[in-house]
């Protein structure tokens, strides 16, 4: 989402929230006043500061004290989860003015991971995807020097720049034995749709929701319309959520609206009740009032945030049946605190469940199906994922939905655990 | 126990000095004022309101602690890659893998599609002698199931004091049920040295790591060759050997040296700048024979010095590809809660004053090895490599008085060629700057 707004969380309340919710945070913890802290805290600070004080004096060179402080609240924040950061007082002041960077990206979504920089998700057929950086990807090196050190909001920063700027990558993909050196080009944001559609052959009807904008509940109304109105009438649909880790809550709740209607589809759960809020469709969001036909929808490790909270509440509202692989479990609401110094942390506050009561955040969503076992390919397709009639889970779904056993398989299908 | 993979890259990048916790801990008694005036005031409160807005407002609750490991995590990686933050478990590893040995059984495990494997029982262990063989599949530990057990939990349960049991269910081809073996533990030693002769009286070393027994094993397996065979050389494998203990890189460069400097070190602190001497009467001294080591760019630190203060010192011709270049010596600190930190606290130069950060050493007679084929993922290179160990195929799997035949050198060229350049002693001018004496 930070492609239409420039704000930093990729999921976050409703805009009218955020702004209750950011006041709310100033009251509790600004004016800058410590609360007394546990004697557990005191041991934990002392810990801390014997490491400190070790690596002052024997370090082989001398480092800031400001270096040291600020690399370990990175560290604090990554070991929490992907979406947490750590901002400088200046990227924070940028953050509270909605500072737009410059206007090119590589329509890549990266998380910092298990200290690692992570893709997402890669946009079909954008700058990164024809680069040849695929979902999972691991980057090494940006132009040449190691991505250490970093944070899911830093990664991020390192990918915008001016339109036509280049990129040089080192990427490790699943076990290569070499490091692949690609380059990517930056370019303005695609103005094309978030959804395509098509109809397959077998009297399917397939919907891809490239990633989620302000626009894709509209998009998406007008795709069901068209392939609802089609005859003969479609036996099932297939719903392709994979490889999409950008937007926020709101387009999720208003895009799942569309075809589940006025039931839950969300819950968020955070550490105390005010925390904690439940997400309900709404009746004229509804893009049809007749029965839906069979729902497929196909995830894998690239579906994440907005793409999750749609596919958990199909699954659980219109007994879709998930096919694919699971998805990443980056389901989170995230909150910026200032600190006393004017740097804020980047915290997640609360997480998703499914309207089951799955927990997404950490463990993603198990498909019912599990996708087929796919051919790499070497050098893969440069200009975008493989057309729809041609995709194995595509084909795999279809097969599903003419069998006529999807919305058993979605009944039978396994059970999530409970939070 | 442990498993081969695992070893080797939790050695890797490391030249631990392992003399820091008596140092330390003065250091930390004499500085009380240093201490608390360290962290800037201002700074240390931004950094302990963090940790108390994460305590009450992420999702999830995490204690203190879990917090600072992170920070301490996020602090560390602020520095050079070789240093590093290990929590009380991982540091307990790494002092295993140092001292040279633990209490075990004595098998090397893995996880094969998800199954717990043996990969090969060390000879003249609990494990061997009770007949546990490489394959077997290991069902149950103490009557639990192995299944989506992690490696190192597996580990931790096979483990435990000396003259105290442990059952393992076995299940192996040609059983018809699985078996219950019940073993005692033992003190296993780790083998960092492995040899075997080659024909016309010289011999093969390969040195995995530098831990506490390298040097004494070392001189052990050097003495059972001299007493074996009329000794005409020595090849010693230094590569793909990620390094270990300084002193132990020390001795091993001393066993062939009876003089001159070794290697010196340069930190921040007069205490982090030593000199290191060969000293006269060690095994490989006397008679000088001809010596080729073998070096490639898995060869790093304490391989680089061994290697770099035979070079300077002329005491061996090197052989294979460049080595890694790591010029940095870490210390172990260890911290109150029994976590510990790797810093690099200082740098090391080669006798003729040569850092070798970044440029590693440079052999005198290049010879590559055959590169991989470039398709294969690391996993099914692993998995191959474990077929043949487990096959005992490789050059080290079979007994060290077992000659090398010529197929076998066949397969490993730089070794080959390391063989052939001992048996035309001395070797060409053209080939070395600096012909050993």
């Amino acid at each position: 989402m930070h492609v239409k707004t420039g704000k930093l969380s990729r999921l976050h309340w409703g805009a009218g929230l955020a702004a209750a919710v950011l006041v709310l945070a100033l009251a509790v913890y600004g004016p800058p006043a410590l609360k007394a802290a546990a004697p557990q805290d005191y041991e934990a600070l002392r810990l801390y500061t014997e490491a400190l004080f070790e690596i002052s004096q024997k370090y082989v060179t001398p480092k800031s004290e400001e270096d040291m402080i600020y690399g370990s609240l990175r560290g604090m924040m990554n070991s929490l989860d992907p979406d947490c950061s750590f901002l400088t007082p200046r990227e924070y002041q940028d953050y509270l003015e909605g500072k737009k960077g410059p206007g090119g990206e590589a329509g890549v979504d990266l998380i910092y991971k298990d200290n690692l920089l992570t893709v997402a998700s890669a946009l079909d057929g954008g700058p990164a995807w024809r680069a040849g950086l695929r979902p999972g990807d691991h980057i090494l090196k940006i132009n040449g020097q190691l991505a250490r050190n970093l944070t899911t909001q830093e990664g991020a920063r390192r990918f915008r720049g001016a339109p036509g700027t280049t990129i040089k990558l080192q990427v490790i993909r699943n076990g290569l034995v070499k490091p692949l050196d690609l380059s990517v080009t930056l370019e303005e944001p695609l103005k094309a749709g978030s959804v395509a559609f098509q109809v397959l052959p077998d009297s399917c009807g397939y919907v891809r929701i490239k990633y989620f904008t302000g626009e894709t509940p509209g998009e998406l109304t007008a795709a069901l319309k068209a392939l609802l109105s089609y005859r003969p009438a479609l036996k099932g649909l297939v719903l392709d959520l994979r490889n999409n880790a950008r937007g926020t809550l709101e387009q999720a709740v208003r895009s799942a609206t569309v075809l589940v209607g006025e039931k839950e589809i969300v819950a968020v759960k955070g550490r105390g009740p005010e925390s904690s809020q439940t997400y309900m469709g709404k009746a004229r969001g509804i893009a049809v009032k007749s029965p839906l036909p069979p729902l497929v929808v196909l995830t894998d490790q690239g579906t994440a945030r907005a793409a999750e909270i749609m596919a958990g509440a199909l699954r659980d509202q219109d007994q879709a049946v998930l096919l694919g692989a699971k998805t990443l479990g980056l389901c989170g609401l995230t909150k910026a605190m200032p600190l006393v110094d004017g740097s804020a942390l980047v915290m997640t506050v609360a997480t998703c469940y499914t309207p089951n009561g799955a927990k997404i955040q950490g463990k993603g969503l198990e498909p019912e199906v599990a996708g087929k076992p796919l051919v790499a390919k070497p050098g893969g397709e440069k200009a975008g994922p493989p057309a729809p009639d041609q995709d194995p889970w595509v084909l795999q779904a279809v097969d599903l939905l003419k069998s006529g056993k999807a919305r058993h398989v979605a009944i039978k299908g396994p059970k999530q655990e409970a939070p | 126990m442990g498993t081969n993979m695992r070893r080797n890259s939790w050695i890797a990048g490391t030249v631990a000095v392992l003399l820091s916790l008596g140092l330390v801990l003065t250091a930390l008694a004499q500085n009380p004022a240093e201490r608390a005036a360290l962290p800037g005031d201002t700074k240390l409160k931004v950094f302990a309101q963090a940790m108390t807005l994460a305590e009450e407002n992420y999702a999830e609750p995490k204690t203190a602690k879990d917090l600072v490991y992170g920070a301490i995590q996020g602090a560390v990686s602020t520095l050079d890659a070789h240093s590093a933050f290990m929590n009380p478990d991982e540091f307990k590893e790494l002092q295993i893998e140092t001292k040279g040995q633990f209490s075990g059984i004595g098998i090397e495990i893995t996880l094969k599609d998800q199954m717990l494997i043996v990969v090969s029982p060390i000879e003249g262990t609990p494990a061997y002698r009770a007949g546990i063989q490489a394959g077997d599949q290991i069902v149950k530990i103490n009557g639990q199931t192995t299944k989506g057990m992690p490696l190192t939990e597996a580990v931790k349960m096979i483990r435990g004091p000396k003259g105290s049991k442990v059952t393992l269910t076995l299940n192996r081809e040609g059983f018809a049920a699985p078996k219950d073996f019940a073993i005692v533990r033992e003190i296993i030693p780790i083998r960092s040295v492995k040899g075997r002769l080659v024909e016309g009286g010289i011999g093969y070393i390969r040195v995995t790591n530098f831990q506490d027994q390298t040097d004494s094993d070392l001189s052990a397996m050097l003495k059972k060759m001299r007493q074996r065979v009329p000794f005409k050389g020595l090849v010693l494998d230094l590569r793909n050997d990620p390094g270990g203990l300084l002193d132990q890189a020390v001795r091993v460069a001393d066993e062939f040296l009876s003089s001159g400097i070794v290697v010196y070190t340069e930190g921040r602190t007069p205490q982090q700048n030593m000199r290191f001497y060969a000293r006269p009467g060690q095994e490989g001294e006397s008679p000088p024979f001809p010596m080729v080591v073998l070096i490639n760019e898995g060869s790093a630190s304490a391989s680089e010095i061994v290697a770099g203060a035979l070079k300077d010192q002329k005491r061996a011709l090197i052989v294979g590809t460049k080595s890694f270049g790591k010029g940095s010596v870490q210390t172990i600190i260890p911290l109150d809660d029994g976590s510990a930190l790797r810093l690099t606290t200082a740098l090391y130069f080669t006798p003729s004053g040569v850092t070798i950060q970044d440029k590693g050493i440079v052999p005198d007679v290049v010879v590559e090895e055959k590169p991989p084929p470039a398709e294969k993922s690391l996993q099914s290179l692993r998995d191959e490599a474990l077929e043949r160990h487990m096959r005992r195929e490789g050059l080290t799997d079979k007994p060290w008085n077992q000659p090398i035949t010529a197929p076998e050198l066949e397969r490993d060229l730089p070794l080959k060629r390391a063989v052939e350049l001992l048996r035309h002693w001395p070797p060409p001018k053209s080939l070395a700057q600096n012909p050993p004496a």
